[in-house]
Formats: C-alpha cells, structure tokens, sequence
C-alpha cells in the first residue's frame, strides 16, 4: 500500500510542476508498443485503490464527446478509465473548457507525454549510464553533432566557411572530406564524373560540383560560393599531358577561376576585392616608360681602380617587339645602375594592406636588389631606404618579394612599414652574380645584364589560406619520370604562388594508407626528408591549414618520423605528434620560413 | 553484399546462423529462467557461465565448419574497415566520428527505422540496415569488415534480453563464422559483482561468450558517460526544470564519450592488448549531489532539485517484478541495486595509461566538461537573444 501512495504522491506534485491544470483527464491511451510498458506500470502501481472508482464508469464515457478512432484492448480502456477516477475533482474543470480541450485524443497524449517525462526522469536515477531517447535526440543532436560546444572537433568559423574539394575521390581528398564534414565546414566536391562510384564514395551533404581542372569554364561553378580550396587532385598518369593539365594548369586554373569569383563579389560590393593584386607599373607602352629614371653611382671610391675605369653605362626603352628594356654594363668597381620611380598610387590607397610585390621579369637571369624607400612622401629627406635581392632566370619569370624580406640599409632603422612606401628602385651590380646556368651563360660577362620588365604588382594581405594544395616531394615516384612530374608540380605550385591568394603548399613523403595520428611528423623544408606519411595526416594538415595563420604563404615537407635503428641514430629532427590539444601545426610551422 | 559470396557459401551461413540462434534461445530462455527467483545470487551466476559454457561448445563446433569454409580464397580485408554497432548511441556516434577521423572506413550498422540516421552518412561512414534481433540480417553486414566495434545496447522501452544477449551471441556467432578479424565489446564496469541486476549478468555473460568464442578480442568495461549528465542533469537546469536525483552516496567516475573512443582506437591497434579486459573510468568518482551542485555552479541558478530516495527506487523495482508484464521496467530499475551497494564505481587507471600510452592530463575532466558545456551554452543563448532583438527592431 505504501508504494501505490508514494506513486500517487508523485503523480500529484509533479501534475502541479508541470502546469497540469490545462489537461487534466486522464481518458483515453493510443497504446504504442513502446508505450506499454511504462503505461502498464501506472496500473500495477494505483491498481489497489481504484476499485472503488468502477461505479462511475459511464460518466467518464459521456466525457468524451466524439468518438474516439482509437482501439483499445479491453484492458487497457477498463484501467484507463479507472485511472480517471484518480481525479474527480479536476473532471468537474472541464465543463468550462471548449471541445477542442477535451478532445480525448490530444489530451491522452498530452497526459501520456507528461506521464513518459515523469517516468523517464525516475527509472532514469536507477541508471549509471544511458542511450539517449529519441526525443531528447533532437536538442542532443544540435549539441553534439552540429555545434558541438564540448566537442574537439568544432572549430570556430567552420560554419561559415565553405570549401572547395577538387580530387575529392583521392585517396587524400575522400578523407579530407569526411574531416571536412565532421567539423562542420559546407563542402563542395569537384568530381570528373558523377556516377553511382563516386557518389557512394562521398557523403550525401556534399554538394558534388562537375568539372574539370583543365576546362577554366567548368571551374566556375565550382568556385562559386567557396572561401577556401584544398586541391588534392593529382595526374592520373605521369603522362606529360596529362601532368601539365592537372598538376600545372590545373591549380592555375583554379586560381584564377577563385580570383575571379572574388573580384565579382567585391565588385557587387562596389569595392576591389581583398585578395586580388594592385597594379604598381605595367610596361606595355612608350608612355609607361615614363618617370622611371636611370642612376648610376659607386658603393666605394677606389683610388687605383678609378683609373681604369670601364665605366658604366645603362638605358631604359621601349623596342619595337613591346618590350620594355633596361640594360647596360658596369665595369666600374663597386658600381651600380638603378632604375627608380616614384609611385603614384590611386587615391586613398597604400601599401599596408599587401604583403609583397611581384614582378614579372625577363632576361639574361642577373640578380637585381629591389630598394625601397619609405618615409613621409612630402619630405624625401627622412626617407629610409629598404633592400631586398632577387635573383632571375634566363628567359621569363616572375619573382614574389614579400615585405617582410627587405632588410634596412642602416641597420638600426627599424623595420619596413609597407605604409610609408614611395619609391621603388631596381639596382644592378656587377658583385655577387652567379654564374648564369647553360652554354650561352659561359661567354656571357657577368658585369652586363638585359632585364625586360613586364608588370610590378603588389600582393594582398590576408590573415589566412585560401589554397591548400597538396603537392609532392618526389619520393615514391618512379625515377624515370621524376623529373617531369616534379617539373609540372613545381609550375603548379609557382602559380600559385604568384595568384595572390593565400597559400599553402604540402609536399608529402610517398603516401601510405593507414591510420592516421600513430606516428611523430617532421615537417621540414629543403627537401630532406625520406620517410612516408600516412594519407590521413596529410588531410589532417590540410584542414587544420585552413585556419591556421602560421600556415598562411608556407611551403613545406612532411613526412612521419624517422625511427632510427638501434645505435645508428644520427641526428635528431624536431618532431610533432599529432596529439589532442590538436594544434600541432601551429608550433611546428612557426619555425619555418614564409613565402616559400 | 552477402550475395557477392559464392551462393552456397552464403546460404549454409545463414542456415548456420539460423539453427544456433534457435539453440540460443532455448538456452536464454532457460538461463533466464534460472535468473527469475529471488534468492539467485551466487549460484545463479556459476549457473549462468555454465550454461555459456555449454552454448560455447555447440557453437564452437558449429562455427568450426564455417571457418572451414571461411579458409578458401578470399579477397583480403583492408585493416581500416571497421563496423560500428550501435552507431546512433551516445558512445557509438563518437566511435564513429573518432574513426572516420582517424581514416578508417566505418560502416554502421543500424535499425531501419522511419527517420534514417543522416548524420552517419553526412560525416562519410557507410549506414547498413540491420536488426540484432533478426539475425539473418546480420551476415551481410560483416562482409569485407575487418574490426567489429559494439556498443549496442537495447533501448529502455525494449526487453533487454533480446538485443542486449540474443542479438549479441548471434552477432558474436556469426563474426567468428565470417572470420572477423577482431571484435571490440563494451561493457560495464563491476558486472561480475552484481550477478543481479540484468543488464550487468547479461554483459557479463557476453564477456565470457566472446572470451571462449576463440574471437580475438578487447572487452573494454565502462563506468559511466559525461554526455548522460547533460540531459540529465545540465538542461533541466538551464530550462529552470526540475532535477531528479537520490540520495545515493554512490560515487561514478564519469568518463568524456570522446575520450572513451579516442582510447578505443589506441587500444585497438595495440597488439599486445588482445584479449584483454580494459576498464576505463573518468579521472574522479563523483556523487549525483555533487554533479548537481557543480551544474548549479557553473550555470549560475539554482536547481529545483527533486531528491528522490533510493528506497523508493529499490521498492518500485520489487513492486515491477511481481507483474510479468512490468519486468522490463523492473530490469531497468535494477541499477538502484548496484546504487545502494557500491559506493564507488570507479577504478585505477595508472596501469591502463600506461598499457596504452596515454596521458592522464588528456583525459576531460568533469569539471572542464561541463564548464565547456556551460560557457558555450550559455554564450549561445546570450547570442541567440541578441539576434532576436535585432529582428525586432527589423520589423
């Protein structure tokens, strides 16, 4: 008997816990399965005092003024109805309430549900650990899956963000993905070809994007929309085709095809976009020529030398093929010959929201010192001067100088700030050239030099990656072809270099498929490493760059550690065990060196 | 997938499969049976074993004709490709992410239902539909699988014994027909003290099935889930609901789910832990009134606490148990037992750190967990009441 008053008891408070005034009738069960056991309960619990209810049965019928479309057993209406007895009190209620209260269906199953409640809570304290209900696993859901407050997997912004897969069916990508998806990120996947293989291979909220890296037109669809891309796709074969498409032209198509999504939106903002270059001088005519002037001058005067001069001697034109030209010879001892020019920047722009210059460069592969002055451009006087050396190629090329490489002429001048940044010179001196590769550089005189200028833009800043692209060290290739793949991965990643956005550029060991967060990585740079790398942490680097501002412009070896055979270890590598604090990148890529 | 195999090889499988079920039945229900009686304990469990024992045998004989046919030429299974049972579930959800993370090829198996579990397939595991309680489904999922992890457990409206023993020997059965390369079992910390709760006699039981199942194996025993004392506890407070507790001085060392897996997969890829029995337990053993009080603290209201006696829990239980129909209740109320009894269901852990290599300082927590969940939940909310402002000076 006491039990079945501590049941009632319960009943009771919790009916006034829960605002129970506005359903009180216990009438009539939809009986599920699920619920039976828990309804049965009730009835072996109040069973013993609710046989003195029998007699008014039928007014507990009359009560329910449609008919109810429900079939019940026999046993479960007569206990029921005797359940409603429980509460003649609060049936006296209802006459004020309108039809759409009584309606028995709806206040069964707004009793049954607060009932389900109550029990839960109670058989729930008898338990040390439980499944979760369905119910809950809505609201549970949205906190542990989506968002996931206490979960190592969330990462602030991957909301928001949305990033583009290409080679999502590699076997780096597929794992990219899935990490992807896991932290909450929106992903689209460039594929080649939807068919049921690829689909099953990704999961279904993938947005699947069809395309190809070597069409730029199919890559506009794909870049529509993304903030980032991660561009695990490689050449299928080391067929030179083939690896130019994908490993070469591919990434510049991609790169080009995200500038262009991003100078469209900035456009619809009426604005420049962030990651795209500024424009400092562009030499495609007579006219651009003008303003740049020519210097000559010595570091040095030597007394003896002087009368032996060579001389110098350098000009600046402008040929008939549409080249612009700077060229001439220095045979004086410690002389030089400088192009410079004041810039004269758009309004209300400056240089401190980009982080470097590029020059597209010609010629016959001298290395030039870049010169920056910086000052308050009203007052040249208390300008500071800035350097920074660049070596060219024979032939054409373009050459990224980032801010943070020029180095003060006077040593205790402080560091460059690109805001002060007015003049720009290019120097030629005949010291510490190299000797220039290749049978026609033998006969060349080092002290002469032949630089055709193109166009000098200055990069954009940014706080993060926007291209992630998974490149190769060489290893595991087969050595015939090395050469060539690592030719058409090197142009690839050249131009990506020289896009303006954000990079960061991966250069694993020969790839291995297991596990992955087992062994200590090495991440190095110059090419020195020899061990494999699992394709696991290779896509945990690749997301974790994403937001990663130590990643931002690096390029960089990894591979696992290398475990040395007993007594024959010979030196030791500074290694990263992917632990659970997760931020094993950020240590070990502060150490290595930018814009690489 | 299972018609991929030769078809007579698949279908003597499934006759296979089929006859032992049926002697398993009979045997459960035996063993059941046995259980019923009040004054059971210790004889009950000698009794139990023994009846495993006997089942053991059957199956092995059984299941040596299927390794028979298991031995002819196959394509190998990839190591990476595991099967999480009981994906959906407060632990499995975590497995799963934890190995997709991990690079692994995580199939689940999961009940059909009306509402498919779409978070499984947007994180990149593979869903199959099976039922532990049918098993004829079960054969099909295991092939190409090399790991099988299981952490199914029945849910609470359910009989226990039907998932939680018969679908498990059936799944053990037919893991060791299809020469599953190794099976990782959950399973509750102490089960073998308190033959008298269900739940835990039937783990136990497990345990001992899947040890002379000749599987190779880790049976990893747990204490209890952090994720639970959210909707248990931390939510009601937050909603300014009620909170149910007893005054049980039992003390559970509550475990993060993230860390359970984490060291799962750790565990997993040690050889030396084969056959092995792990028991995790979280850093600290902690009352229900202290778990409240730390809520209160960090959430910063106070709790309409409800503190309900564990006599009552104890006598409830005994009132159920009378009714046929009520013993599943019953069952599930069996743990006030383990409640009154134990007072501290925690265990060392230094020798499993060390086994597996782990740091303790990696291990969650309670109080950075819940302080997490707090500092986020409530951030959210401020942030959510912010947005619903600015909507009303949109409108």
């Amino acid at each position: 008997m006491s039990a079945a008053t501590a049941t009632t008891a319960m009943s009771a408070s919790t009916g006034l816990g829960h605002g129970f005034n506005s359903s009180p009738i216990w009438l009539k069960w939809q009986p599920s399965p699920c619920q039976r056991s828990t309804f049965l309960i009730l009835r072996a619990a109040s069973s013993p005092n609710t046989g003195k209810g029998n007699k008014k049965k039928p007014k507990a019928k009359k009560t329910s003024p449609t008919p109810t479309p429900i079939t019940t057993t026999t046993t479960t209406t007569t206990s029921t109805e005797s359940i409603s007895q429980d509460q003649p009190q609060q049936q006296q209620q209802q006459v004020s309430l309108s039809l759409d209260d009584v309606n028995p269906v709806g206040l069964g199953r707004k009793s049954r549900q607060i009932f389900d409640e109550v029990w839960r809570k109670f058989s729930g304290l008898g338990q040390i650990s439980r499944t979760t209900r369905v119910d809950d696993r809505e609201a549970l859901d949205a906190l542990l899956i989506r968002e996931g407050p206490m979960c190592e997997f969330a990462i602030p912004g991957a909301q928001n963000t949305t990033v583009l897969v290409v080679g999502a069916t590699s076997r780096i990508g597929r794992i990219v993905v899935r990490k992807l998806m896991l932290r909450g990120y929106t992903v689209k996947a460039l594929v080649r070809k939807a068919d049921q293989a690829v689909l099953d291979m990704l999961p279904r909220s993938v947005e699947i994007v069809i395309g190809d890296v070597g069409e730029p037109s199919t890559l506009q669809a794909a870049v529509e929309g993304c903030n980032k891309i991660i561009y695990c796709a490689t050449a299928r074969s080391t067929i030179t085709g083939d690896l130019y498409r994908v490993d070469h032209q591919g990434v510049l198509n991609l790169t080009k095809a995200l500038q262009d999504y991003n100078n469209k939106l900035a456009q619809i903002r009426a604005g420049k976009s962030s990651k795209s270059k500024l424009l400092l001088a562009k030499f495609k005519s007579e006219d651009s020529l003008n303003g740049w002037e020519i210097r000559q001058g010595t570091y040095f005067q030597d007394v003896i030398a002087s009368k032996y001069d060579g001389g110098m001697d350098a000009k600046f034109e402008y040929t008939e093929t549409g080249q612009a030209v700077f060229s001439g010879y220095v045979f004086t001892r410690g002389g030089y010959v400088e192009l410079s020019k004041k810039f004269s920047l758009p309004l209300g722009c400056t240089l401190d929201r980009n982080e470097g210059l590029v020059l597209s460069l010609g010629g016959n592969g001298r290395s030039y010192v870049v010169i920056l002055e910086a000052g308050p451009s009203a007052d040249t006087t208390q300008s500071k001067l800035y350097f920074a050396r660049i070596n060219t190629k024979v032939g054409f090329c373009r050459v990224r100088v980032p801010f943070s490489s020029f180095r003060p002429v006077k040593l205790d001048d402080p560091p460059l700030d690109p805001f002060l940044v007015h003049t720009l010179t290019i120097r030629f001196e005949p010291r510490r050239q190299r000797p220039v590769e290749g049978p026609a550089g033998m006969k060349q005189d080092p002290r002469s030099f032949k630089l055709i200028l193109e166009y000098i833009k200055a990069l954009p800043t940014g706080q993060e990656t926007d291209f992630v692209l998974v490149s190769c060290t060489g290893l595991g290739v087969e050595p015939n072809r090395r050469e060539q793949v690592l030719k058409a991965k090197r142009a690839g990643e050249d131009s990506l270099r020289r896009s303006g956005l954000g990079y960061t550029i991966i250069r694993p060991g020969p790839l291995k498929e297991e596990p992955g967060g087992q062994r200590a990585l090495i991440f190095d740079q110059g090419n020195r490493i020899s061990q494999g790398i699992s394709c696991v942490d290779v896509a945990d680097i690749c997301v974790k760059a994403l937001h990663d501002p130590t990643a931002r412009n690096k390029s960089f070896d990894v591979c696992h550690e290398y475990v040395a055979e007993e007594g024959r270890e010979l030196y030791e590598l500074v290694a990263h065990l992917p632990d659970k604090a997760n931020n094993y990148l950020t240590p070990a890529l502060s150490v290595l060196e930018k814009n690489t | 997938m299972a018609l991929r195999l030769p078809t007579q090889l698949a279908t003597r499988g499934t006759f296979h499969h089929h006859n032992h079920t049926k002697t398993t039945t009979f045997t459960s229900l035996s063993w059941r049976r046995v259980l019923s009686p009040d004054d059971r304990l210790p004889s009950s469990t000698s009794l139990a074993t023994k009846k495993s024992h006997v089942q053991q045998l059957v199956t092995c004989s059984a299941s040596g004709a299927a390794q028979a046919v298991n031995l002819a030429p196959g394509t190998p299974v990839r190591p990476t490709s595991i099967l999480v049972v009981g994906a959906t579930g407060t632990l499995g959800r975590q497995i799963v992410r934890r190995a997709l993370d991990e690079g692994y090829d995580v199939r689940c198996l999961v009940r059909p239902r009306p509402t498919p579990a779409d978070f499984l397939r947007d994180w990149g595991a593979t869903v199959v539909n099976a039922d532990l309680t049918k098993p004829e489904t079960i054969p099909a999922t295991l092939v190409g699988i090399h790991t099988v992890i299981d952490c199914a457990t029945g849910r609470p409206e359910e009989p226990i014994k039907t998932v939680d023993w018969e679908g498990k020997v059936a799944l053990i059965q037919c893991a060791k027909a299809m020469g599953i390369q190794k099976y990782v079992f959950y399973s509750i910390h102490n089960c073998d003290k308190h033959p008298e709760v269900p739940l835990m006699e039937i783990k136990y039981c497990t345990e001992k099935f899947l040890q002379d199942s000749g599987l190779n194996h880790v049976i990893i025993r747990l204490c209890g889930f952090m994720q639970g004392l959210i909707g248990q506890y931390a939510v009601p407070i937050l909603e300014e609901k009620s909170v149910w507790g007893t005054d049980a001085p039992t003390r559970i060392a509550y475990m993060d789910t993230q860390d359970i897996a984490r060291l799962t997969f750790i565990a997993l890829r040690n050889e030396n832990i084969n056959g092995k029995l792990l028991t995790f337990a979280g850093p600290r053993a902690w009352t229900t009134q202290e778990v409240i009080a730390l809520c209160e603290r960090l959430a910063g209201q106070d709790a309409n606490v409800t503190i309900v006696p564990v006599s009552i829990l104890r006598f409830t239980r005994q009132l159920t148990r009378f009714f046929e129909w009520t013993n599943d209740v019953a069952d599930r109320l069996a743990f006030s037992e383990v409640l009154t009894s134990d007072t501290v269901f925690s265990a060392p852990m230094t020798e499993t750190y060390s086994l597996l290599g782990v740091d303790s300082k990696d291990i969650v927590t309670l109080e950075t967990y819940l302080q997490d969940y707090f500092t986020n939940i409530l951030k959210k909310l401020k942030d959510i009441k912010a947005q619903s402002k600015q909507t009303d000076i949109f409108f």
